[in-house]
């Protein structure tokens, strides 16, 4: 149990460094834009040798969609 | 416990959406609704709420210690086979949780009663911590609610702490559904936390997590990702294709995969048969199980992986009267006594107790005209009186 200094927070002070309506609106949008490489592809390297994505995308997000498929409209990971 | 109706502030939307709090209503209806609260004595919070809190946790793992490497258990709990060294390995290896919240039945009379335990991907966390202590401090100033008011809230600060033990100055990724904005908010949130205890961050929408060719997860920069806080639940993680990936993968994952012991609903029967008659538990048992019939024909029925209330109904003398739809139950369900749960102002409240490495530090409430919780019932600030 918690003494009541620890409990009582009068003096907390509670800030928020970076998140505000933009960051939440970027999120939503994705930070960073997708490779060319999508889901089941795997990039291989250009002509200036450089490997653009050497990745598979898309594993994750299946059984989201999954229930989305089935009419369950309002679905997401958080609960 | 009391509900006690205030004036809202005029300027609370815009208030939220400063700072990011822009799911502060969903479809048109209210989520954030502060023009109530409840009302705790000292006492109640103590002893009642975070005192039993902090032992559920405690009853909580040390039943995961015993799941864990018990196949009867596993099963019951329909944990897919392939998964279980997963679970088993990072519950030995001692991965760390950062936190979790409680649902628990309480009218101030009698012990507060866990419903469930949403230990895998809880939301409402930045509501509970942030928010919340805005609207006290707020309140107060402008002599809404009385000057002495207090509030249980160390959530903000514990997260932060939390995030320096575990992160322990390496990169974190957060992933989850970042298109629906209460998640990409709790996202954005604990990030915020995240930075202020110093770690780099990238955020990732789930389905932009990529597998090496040569093996390992990456995000969208082929940047190894060692360290990830995930917004989406252990079961989906099973069955994504990428599920079988994460078995040979070095990544740690923030909840862990032993949390998928706690986040499933099997849990309620199996506390009760660890620790049957405990005062902060409701008897419960497997639909399957000819234990269930003790409760006669009045009890909640619960599908194993439910969220949001998702899929539950209420059963009274054989009849449902109340019921969510949703899309599980494959796994089989649970049945749970009826917790005491009288109404408030006509609501039915639910009281989130919320933990951060395992230390009780917090509280949030739900309300609904409906009996069972769900997506949108509202959620109101508290206030110690």
């Amino acid at each position: 149990m918690a003494d009541k200094g620890s409990l009582m927070k009068r003096s907390r002070r509670v800030m928020l460094t970076m998140m505000g309506s933009a960051a939440i609106g970027a999120v939503s949008m994705g930070f960073v834009p997708k490779p060319r490489c999508g889901p089941g592809e795997i990039a291989v390297g250009g002509e200036d040798g450089r490997l653009h994505c050497r990745a598979t995308y898309g594993g994750f997000g299946g059984t989201l969609h999954h229930f989305h498929g089935e009419g369950h409209g309002h679905m997401h990971g958080g609960g | 416990m009391q509900r006690i109706t205030c004036p809202e502030r005029d300027d609370w939307r815009a208030t939220a959406e400063a700072c990011g709090f822009d799911f502060h209503s969903v479809g048109g209806e209210r989520y954030w609704d502060e023009r109530g609260y409840y009302a705790f004595t000292l006492e109640e919070i103590e002893r009642q709420i975070e005192g039993p809190t902090g032992e559920i946790d405690a009853m909580c793992l040390e039943l995961v210690g015993r799941a864990v490497d018990d196949e009867q258990y596993l099963r019951r709990l329909r944990i897919p086979e392939a998964f279980w060294p997963l679970v088993a390995e990072s519950w030995h290896r001692g991965d760390a949780g950062l936190y979790g919240r409680l649902d628990l039945g309480f009218t101030g009379h009698g012990p507060a009663k866990l419903l469930e335990y949403n230990a895998d991907t809880p939301t409402t966390v930045f509501e509970a911590a942030v928010f919340q202590w805005t609207w006290l401090e707020q309140a107060i100033e402008r002599r809404m609610i009385p000057k002495a008011a207090d509030q249980y809230n160390s959530i903000h600060e514990r997260l932060i702490e939390g995030w320096k033990r575990i992160g322990k100055g390496r990169h974190l990724h957060l992933t989850g559904v970042t298109g629906d904005a209460e998640d990409a908010g709790t996202l954005a949130y604990l990030e915020d936390t995240a930075t202020q205890a110093g770690l780099a961050t990238t955020m990732i929408d789930i389905e932009d997590i990529g597998w090496r060719e040569q093996g390992g997860f990456v995000d969208l920069e082929r940047r190894d990702i060692g360290l990830v806080f995930k917004l989406y639940p252990w079961e989906w993680m099973f069955r994504d294709e990428f599920g079988a990936k994460l078995l040979e993968a070095p990544t740690r994952w923030i909840e862990p995969p032993w949390k998928a012991v706690l986040s499933n609903k099997g849990i309620l029967p199996l506390l009760w048969e660890m620790c049957p008659n405990h005062p902060n538990l409701l008897p419960a048992f497997f639909e399957d199980d000819p234990r269930a019939r003790e409760l006669g024909t009045s009890f909640v029925r619960k599908p194993l992986y439910s969220r949001e209330g998702a899929n539950v109904m209420l059963i009274s003398e054989g009849v449902a009267f109340a019921e969510q739809e949703g899309p599980y139950g494959a796994e089989g369900f649970i049945r749970q006594a009826f917790a005491d749960m009288p109404r408030f102002s006509g609501q039915y409240p639910v009281l989130g107790s919320w933990l951060v490495e395992h230390t009780p530090c917090g509280l949030s409430i739900r309300e609904d005209e409906n009996p069972i919780t769900g997506n949108s019932s509202r959620l109101l600030p508290h206030a110690i009186l």
